[in-house]
């Protein structure tokens, strides 16, 4: 397949009148059989969005100052950490996630969504589920696995939610109008396939038909990588192969290169997990195996990064005007940066000293956050105006909402890498007393708490802002809103 | 791509290969691993935990304990796991475990509790670091079981210093709370304590004071409690309990930085209650002296929560020989007599 038979079309702005009026009637009809669903899923993951960095701004101040309210049962750290991990994992990420693709795909698959209230009615028990586990964790009915933290109810839950709202995506794309499959659609198509097999499995093998001993831990590795990479990065990288070809208004790149990338992504990054396991009681071939899974992620990895390059080259610019654009781009190399990581920490030589360190934190938040939410937060700012007939009120708030996040992550990043070296470096001197590790960390610590501020303003800007929106307080004007000023040259796309 | 059926064949096949791969294919080679014994069917390794110890092991599930602690030791080519002291008993020096962890030290586990960040040591031989005469307690065999997994050279248990799980579980109901003996000092030894009083912490050798008369110890209902929780007779009052004992975790959990200034662990207060003295003051009581102490006429006791989770703590212990591992320390038992166990 050629690139120029990719269903891509010329960007979208209202200013340009070359597009034909029927296709821009279909789009506003796609955009309204969503806007109920859609809407609902990033209001609550908003929600989530809000309550999770306030867990993890708790989080962060009581790793540092152990005595900050550790009288209470349920404000205990050990309660508090997985609750902000499951509701930022299954509250906003996902939340956000599926909202997003269920637009692109409708958008996509060129179908208005229909019965959308049963989509609506999933969210709601998705929601329900969030809820039930964040509070089954904090009253004491954590499982004791990693990402899995949910107590059996929620997750039944969460299972029966997705099952109405993953089975409604599918579907959608059984009734879609047109032959071609653009990229964007096989990472949300494997994602909605991939997440209840991995959920799943993990589930029977954990709880339902346990397997024995340390291969508890394997499985939930397993799980929980695979929902790094194959449900938040698939979300994410679908997301951004559809956000910067349609902001800028070019095609992507090389079809192929993307075909490439999707394939030895699903193959390669499938395998990886049990590096986070290096050196435990493992047979070595199991964890050999994943190292060597994450040293060839370097394929898909490099190839997605070329194709969004060879993309954007010539386009760089347009990151000054276009918010989503700047999101998305900074997403998309935050996932370099990632993967890059994710490789460098699970070498041998390497874990040796990082293994049991924070840098394994700031692992995933390079890829939770750096790279899946600011991706999605760019989908939002591209999405939003579209399903509330308004534009976003104040470019300045957007502004800040992405530097803070930015310098906050950024921030959050160092301290964590640096901290985790030296903690590990210490750790594996067994001349030195153990908390000569944990002391040596905490300086790093409180900077991460600063960087938490910085990511707590950001995201309390942006549910202002996205509340104006919701509110129907938007501007009313027939551009978009443009970090900065225009100047209306000829040459110039109009971007958004 | 041609259409959706072999994309969505694509996409269920790949996550299903690595499935198999790293699920399925490992499961059939150490998921059903048996315990390993010796020729004679006895030193059976390892063995189930006690009823205490699971309900304690749900608690440091759900209070996320696993997050700070890992349980698990690396190769000695690995890191340097092996090589490291525990801070509370550099001489002599109590080490993170012998040999490396292998997948038989969990097959009971569960969760299995490997653990993903040490902002706390590793507690896979956690139990092993505690005074002798307490550590053989944890290892006790259930009454249905007719082995004897005493591994030799441990001091012979006294009777009340191991009781079976069911009369432990039975102890729940039975609070020691009045205790109708004499009052001597505030911790009495209990009698099951003067077994073998060895210190091995040369700051408590040197304050050990000469354990209290039997004849005054708790009413003999609240003893068998205290397996996992006497304060050893390192424990005189003016003094910290001796490193890893079941009181020391007690005080540890309690008021962490009163045993480590540079403790960086939370207090777990909420597992404790603070009560007035009835009569005597309570055999388990936490001997906290300064600062956060309770005062005159009050004491702090743990709650029943507290003693399962210590009895967890006190049950994690690696240190058995096994036969695919190669111990750094030549082990206890004779390695000829160690072979394993026919499927």
């Amino acid at each position: 397949m050629n690139p120029t038979e990719i269903p891509l079309k010329s960007p979208s702005s209202v200013t340009n009148l070359s597009i034909g009026d029927v296709e821009q009637v279909e789009r506003a009809l796609i955009d309204a059989s969503t806007r109920v669903p859609v809407l609902m899923f990033y209001a609550s993951a908003v929600v989530w969005l809000l309550l999770g960095t306030l867990l993890a701004g708790f989080t962060s101040f009581k790793l540092h100052s152990p005595d900050l309210l550790s009288n209470v049962s349920f404000l205990t750290w050990g309660r508090i950490r997985p609750a902000h991990l499951n509701v930022m994992l299954y509250g906003w990420g996902s939340m956000v996630g599926m909202g997003t693709a269920i637009w692109l795909m409708a958008r996509l698959c060129r179908t208005t969504l229909r019965h959308p209230l049963l989509l609506v009615t999933g969210g709601a028990f998705w929601n329900l589920g969030v809820l039930l586990g964040i509070c089954g964790i904090l009253m004491g009915d954590s499982t004791g696995y990693h990402w899995l933290e949910f107590p059996s109810y929620a997750a039944v839950t969460l299972f029966i939610a997705y099952s109405i709202i993953g089975s409604w995506a599918v579907l959608m794309f059984r009734f879609r109008r047109g032959d071609p499959i653009y990229i964007t659609q096989w990472y949300l198509l494997a994602a909605f396939l991939w997440f209840p097999w991995m959920y799943l499995a993990a589930q029977t093998m954990l709880f339902i038909v346990p397997v024995q001993g340390v291969l508890q831990a394997a499985v939930n590795w397993w799980y929980a990588n695979n929902l790094l990479f194959l449900w938040f990065g698939s979300l994410g990288l679908g997301t951004a192969y559809y956000m910067i070809p349609k902001v800028i208004g070019r095609p992507v790149y090389s079809y192929h290169l993307a075909a490439i990338g999707f394939w030895t992504y699903a193959f390669f990054a499938s395998w990886t997990g049990m590096q986070r396991l290096v050196d435990g009681p493992f047979p070595a071939w199991m964890i050999t195996a994943s190292i060597a899974a994450m040293i060839l992620c370097i394929i898909p990895v490099a190839t997605v990064g070329l194709n969004h390059h060879m993309t954007m080259r010539g386009y760089f610019p347009l990151m000054r005007y276009s918010p989503t654009l700047r999101f998305t781009v900074f997403g998309a190399m935050s996932y370099t940066a990632f993967s890059v990581l994710g490789v460098v920490i699970s070498l041998r030589s390497f874990a040796r000293y990082l293994q049991f360190s924070e840098v394994s934190v700031a692992y995933s938040h390079l890829g939770l956050y750096a790279f899946f939410s600011m991706i999605m937060f760019g989908a939002m700012y591209y999405i939003v105006p579209r399903l509330v007939g308004r534009e976003w009120r104040f470019a300045s708030l957007i502004k800040i909402h992405f530097w803070a996040s930015v310098y906050g992550i950024g921030l959050m990043t160092l301290m964590l890498l640096a901290g985790g070296m030296v903690q590990g470096m210490n750790m594996d001197n067994p001349t030195l007393p153990f908390t000569e590790s944990t002391q040596s960390v905490l300086p790093y610590l409180r900077g991460r708490s600063l960087s938490g501020i910085l990511m707590t303003v950001a995201h309390f800007v942006f549910a202002y802002h996205f509340l104006l929106m919701l509110l129907g307080l938007g501007r009313t004007a027939s551009v978009p809103t443009f970090l900065n000023p225009v100047n209306p040259e000829p040459g110039e796309m109009v971007a958004h | 791509m041609k259409g959706f059926t072999p994309l969505v064949l694509g996409i269920l096949a790949t996550l299903a290969f690595s499935w198999l791969g790293l699920a399925y294919i490992p499961d059939l080679q150490i998921g059903h691993l048996d315990p390993q014994s010796d020729e004679e069917g006895t030193d059976i390794y390892p063995m189930p935990k006690s009823g205490m110890a699971e309900r304690g092991r749900r608690i440091y599930v759900a209070n996320g304990c696993f997050y700070c602690h890992s349980e698990q030791v690396r190769a000695d080519y690995a890191a340097s796991d092996i090589d490291r002291a525990r801070d509370a008993a550099p001489s002599p020096p109590s080490k993170w475990g012998d040999r490396r962890s292998a997948p038989r030290d969990y097959i009971f586990d569960r969760p299995a509790l490997l653990g993903k960040m040490r902002m706390g040591p590793d507690l896979a031989n956690i139990g092993k670091a505690a005074p002798a005469e307490e550590e053989a307690a944890p290892a006790q065999p259930s009454p249905a079981n007719p082995a004897n997994p005493v591994p030799p050279g441990a001091s012979p248990p006294v009777a009340n210093a191991s009781p079976p799980p069911a009369n432990a579980a039975a102890q729940q109901n039975a609070k020691p709370a009045a205790q109708p003996s004499t009052p001597t000092e505030p911790a009495a030894s209990p009698p099951a304590t003067n077994a073998s009083p060895t210190p091995t912490n040369a700051t408590a050798q040197q304050n050990a004071k000469p354990p209290a008369q039997p004849s005054t110890s708790p009413a003999p209902a609240a003893s068998p409690a205290q397996a996992a929780t006497a304060p050893s007779p390192a424990a005189s009052p003016s003094e910290f309990p001796a490193p890893y004992s079941a009181a020391w975790h007690h005080q540890h959990l309690y008021a962490p930085r009163s045993l480590n200034l540079d403790s960086d662990m939370p207090a777990y207060k909420f597992f404790y209650e603070k009560r007035r003295v009835g009569g005597e003051q309570s055999a388990d009581a936490i001997n906290l002296r300064g600062e956060g102490a309770p005062g005159e006429g009050w004491e702090i006791v743990p709650t029943y929560d507290a003693k399962c989770l210590v009895a967890y703590l006190m049950s994690l212990n690696q240190s058995h020989p096994l036969n695919e591992v190669k111990s750094a320390a030549p082990p206890a038992a004779s390695p000829a007599a160690a072979k394993p166990v026919a499927k």
